[in-house]
């Protein structure tokens, strides 16, 4: 084509009369549709409202001018009767107004207009703006605000992002679009990614925690809400959903699957792994607000006589999996606490001498039933950085961590802050 | 945690159960009670005050059309995901979006400034000034946002709703005509004057307000109904909407068989609250203002956060309470607009607040009809709402809703254009 003009917003040229060359009018610019793919799509029909209801499609090819006051279409093109775009991606429909997640600040932001830019026989896709000023051309304030800001000696700030580095999450699911790759989602720290997944519509969730390994969808799942994140749960394909609660903390896993349908729940405890299921299965029973509910049954559980070396050994095979390894608990063979070895003290024990001799005894613990303020108090008190809780009958159940008692102790206005970042009210 | 195989309604009547069936019901319940704010009560003692049972019959209709505009809204946030404001600017655009925004802010601000307005003259009642009365509660609203949270806040407002029972009693202690009232419910017969149709806009707006629609769908979205557990949420809404409506029926008895019957004119919620006194007794008067207190603030908490939340939100804006001024601008300057302007707006010496009050339900009755629009476009799209579009029946009803509530403002713009219009033509 020939006469286009430098950059082009989408704004500017929709609803543009389009003119055949042989005259008379077709009727006005409805939408722009690109193929996806390239990193700078390039346009490949136009989409023409005309009279009486239905629209036209006319490839690019047969544009002769494209400007936002008229744009004038060649004999040589065809123009087609066709209702059929579901598979294109329109840039008013799709994209226009629609949100993207901005991987470098960790928010959801919406495009308010698209620029595009024209190359010898193609017009592409050159960047997205999300910001004020591309609000004020949209609403037809641009050239007031400029011309204002012009007479106080500053120029209107421009909030664009690159086509480069915008990627569609999913081909036509929801249109919903990424500013940096998919790796980089994966990168990010949950607590934001988890502000990101708060901050979306529900029908885009799957595609962000599906472009996501499942140990950080794991993390980030975590960080939310339990009430959110058993929606985000059962958002999700079955498998998918228990490979991730695999992937979770036991008590996390658990405050999450309180959340949902029991029928459900019971699915996806059936589809993991069964030690995993079994940890969670044993925390589901305990009330909340108690040691039980706080705790956590992954800990590092050693014998009596075991060797610091051994004990060692165990630490490297399990600590992977756990949230805290501070301490190595001594059970007898009926799971009753003998004694505690903090990590410093093994690391400092000679290989060979037995663990039995090295620990701690007199271990404090607490009830299964522990309020939070006696578990809060005796960590306090001691100094601790988990506390091992017992049953009824003085067997270890699990730990909670100083963590997690700080956790339920956070005044609200900080939960606030972690967890409903973004939210409505 | 709780044990995920308690099931709610089932394994007894325990409170455990009954909690968690408030956990699920919510957002109907608490946007229909909050419907019935300061400017509510006030409509509605003006109707039962001045033209007693005789605009009962209206309360019909508008729970039916009350509860298919809510329902719309829940299920578009259950199916969507999305609120209000997202899928206005997402399907008709920035343009259109903008002006519906500036018509929220405006008729939220004239809400909010109610609101302050029927606490100021609820706790005068008690003989608290309303310099400080204003103050404090507009610092209370500000607390409240800054340090409670979603479920906290809301649990605060299910307690809340319980203060509504205040209205009923007070109307059985007004000892109406049982048999008038039955009448006034089922026999439409209202004279049409200027008054009385300013008096149904006003009516219908308050109970239909704009800002409903918003609060509603946000609050679905938050508590993050699918459409899986939707079938309850539909529950949630009809019973707040009934609920609503019974509050309203009751104010309206309880003014209409006492300040009503004995002729006596009034211009204020409060005004009714004292005359409530010599006819029924000191403890009606006193339910009356302390349901008018309790409702002020209620509602002066969620609307002037939850107006900025949908601009933000539909513009695109940084928000949440999490940020500051520099982070989240526009959010924090709507908001603190909002109370700042709301409170300010009433500790003005002389300043008309019954007028503002009336005026404000005017006002939401006039935008209502462009929303409604906006939502019936949206919720009989397709590609949005798959299979969960409206039903012939429900379009029925919402449209000719539409219809009635921009029949209604036309004819009552038409009247304050030309004054005496009303009188010549009926």
């Amino acid at each position: 084509m020939s006469g286009a003009v430098n950059a082009v917003y989408v704004s500017s040229v929709l609803g543009t009369r389009v003119a055949a060359e042989s005259g008379g009018v077709l009727g006005r610019l409805r939408d722009l549709a690109v193929t996806s793919g390239d990193t700078y799509p390039p346009v490949t029909h136009l989409l023409i409202d005309g009279r009486g209801g239905g629209h036209r499609r006319v490839p690019w090819s047969s544009v002769t001018l494209f400007r936002p006051e008229i744009i004038l279409v060649g004999s040589g093109g065809t123009l087609v009767r066709d209702d059929a775009d579901q598979d294109d991606l329109l840039l008013r429909r799709d994209l226009l107004d629609k949100q993207i997640v901005d991987v470098d600040g960790a928010r959801v932001v919406r495009v308010n207009d698209l620029r595009l830019e024209p190359t010898p026989g193609a017009l592409h896709l050159r960047a997205a703006d999300v910001g004020l000023s591309g609000m004020l051309r949209r609403l037809g304030f641009l050239g007031f605000a400029e011309h204002l800001l012009r007479l106080c000696g500053r120029t209107a700030p421009r909030t664009e992002i690159d086509w480069e580095y915008v990627q569609p999450l999913e081909r036509r699911l929801h249109r919903l679009a990424l500013t940096m790759t998919r790796d980089r989602l994966s990168e990010m720290h949950p607590a934001d990614l988890a502000g990101i997944i708060a901050q979306l519509p529900h029908r885009t969730i799957p595609a962000v925690i599906g472009a996501l390994d499942v140990e950080a969808a794991g993390e980030a799942i975590g960080e939310l809400e339990p009430e959110m994140g058993g929606m985000v749960l059962s958002q999700l394909g079955a498998e998918h959903a228990s490979d991730i609660l695999e992937e979770m903390e036991p008590d996390e896993a658990a405050d999450l699957l309180a959340e949902v349908d029991e029928g459900r729940a019971n699915e996806l405890l059936g589809l993991m792994d069964v030690e995993e299921a079994d940890k969670v299965r044993e925390l589901l029973e305990h009330e909340g607000d108690s040691a039980g509910g706080l705790m956590n049954n992954e800990y590092l559980a050693l014998t009596p006589d075991m060797t610091a070396e051994q004990a060692l050994r165990q630490v490297r095979a399990s600590a992977g999996d756990m949230e805290s390894i501070a301490y190595g608990y001594i059970l007898d063979a009926d799971g009753h606490p003998l004694g505690v070895l903090s990590l410093r003290e093994l690391l400092l024990a000679a290989p060979t001498t037995p663990v039995s001799e090295v620990m701690s005894t007199g271990l404090k613990t607490v009830d299964i039933g522990a309020e939070p303020e006696d578990i809060y108090e005796i960590i306090v008190k001691y100094r601790l950085a988990a506390v091992p809780v017992l049953d009824a009958e003085g067997r270890m159940e699990g730990i909670v961590t100083a963590d997690d008692v700080m956790q339920h102790f956070l005044p609200l206005t900080l939960r606030l802050r972690q967890f409903r970042a973004s939210r409505r009210f | 945690m709780s044990d995920f195989r308690a099931r709610p309604l089932a394994g007894g009547f325990s409170l455990r159960n009954i909690l968690l069936f408030l956990s699920l019901l919510g957002p109907g319940i608490i946007t229909a009670n909050v419907d019935n704010d300061a400017g509510g009560i006030a409509t509605y003692s003006l109707a039962g005050a001045h033209f007693g049972y005789s605009l009962l019959w209206l309360l019909l209709p508008t729970t039916a059309a009350l509860v298919v505009v809510q329902e719309m809204c829940a299920r578009m946030g259950a199916v969507t995901g999305k609120g209000l404001s997202d899928l206005i600017r997402e399907s008709f655009g920035l343009k259109v979006t903008f002006y519906v925004m500036i018509a929220l802010f405006l008729t939220n601000l004239g809400n909010t400034v109610s609101e302050f307005a029927g606490i100021a003259a609820g706790m005068e009642l008690f003989g608290v000034s309303r310099f400080i009365s204003v103050p404090l509660a507009a610092v209370a609203v500000w607390l409240l946002i800054v340090k409670g949270t979603y479920r906290l806040v809301e649990k605060i407002f299910l307690v809340a709703c319980l203060v509504y029972v205040a209205y009923p009693v007070a109307a059985f202690l007004a000892g109406p005509d049982w048999s008038a009232v039955g009448r006034g419910l089922v026999l439409p017969e209202t004279s049409v004057s200027p008054e009385s149709l300013t008096m149904i806009v006003g009516l219908v707006g308050t109970t239909i307000a704009p800002w409903m629609q918003f609060y509603q769908q946000a609050s679905v979205v938050e508590k993050g109904i699918t459409r899986e557990n939707y079938a309850f949420c539909r529950l949630d809404v009809i019973v707040g909407c009934v609920m609503a409506v019974a509050v309203a029926f009751f104010i309206v008895v309880a003014c209409a068989a006492t300040i009503h019957q004995q002729g006596l004119n009034i211009e204020t919620a409060a005004d009714a609250a004292l005359a409530l006194k010599p006819l029924v007794g000191e403890y009606a008067s006193f339910l009356f203002a302390f349901g008018l207190c309790n409702a002020s603030l209620f509602a002066a908490c969620v609307l002037p956060l939850s107006t900025s939340y949908y601009i933000c939100e539909g513009m695109g804006w940084e928000l949440g309470v999490d940020k500051d001024f520099r982070e989240a601008p526009q959010f924090f300057w709507l908001f603190t607009l909002s109370i700042v302007l709301g409170a300010g707006a009433i500790l003005l010496p002389g300043a008309p607040l019954i007028l503002v009050m009336y005026l404000s339900q005017v006002v939401n009755g006039m935008v209502l009809p462009f929303i409604l629009v906006f939502m019936l476009l949206l919720v009989n799209d397709r590609r949005l709402m798959g299979e969960a579009v409206n039903g012939p029946v429900f379009n029925a009803v919402a449209w000719i809703t539409v219809a009635v509530m921009i029949a209604l403002t036309l004819l009552l713009t038409l009247d304050t254009i030309s004054p005496g219009f009303l009188a010549r033509w009926f």
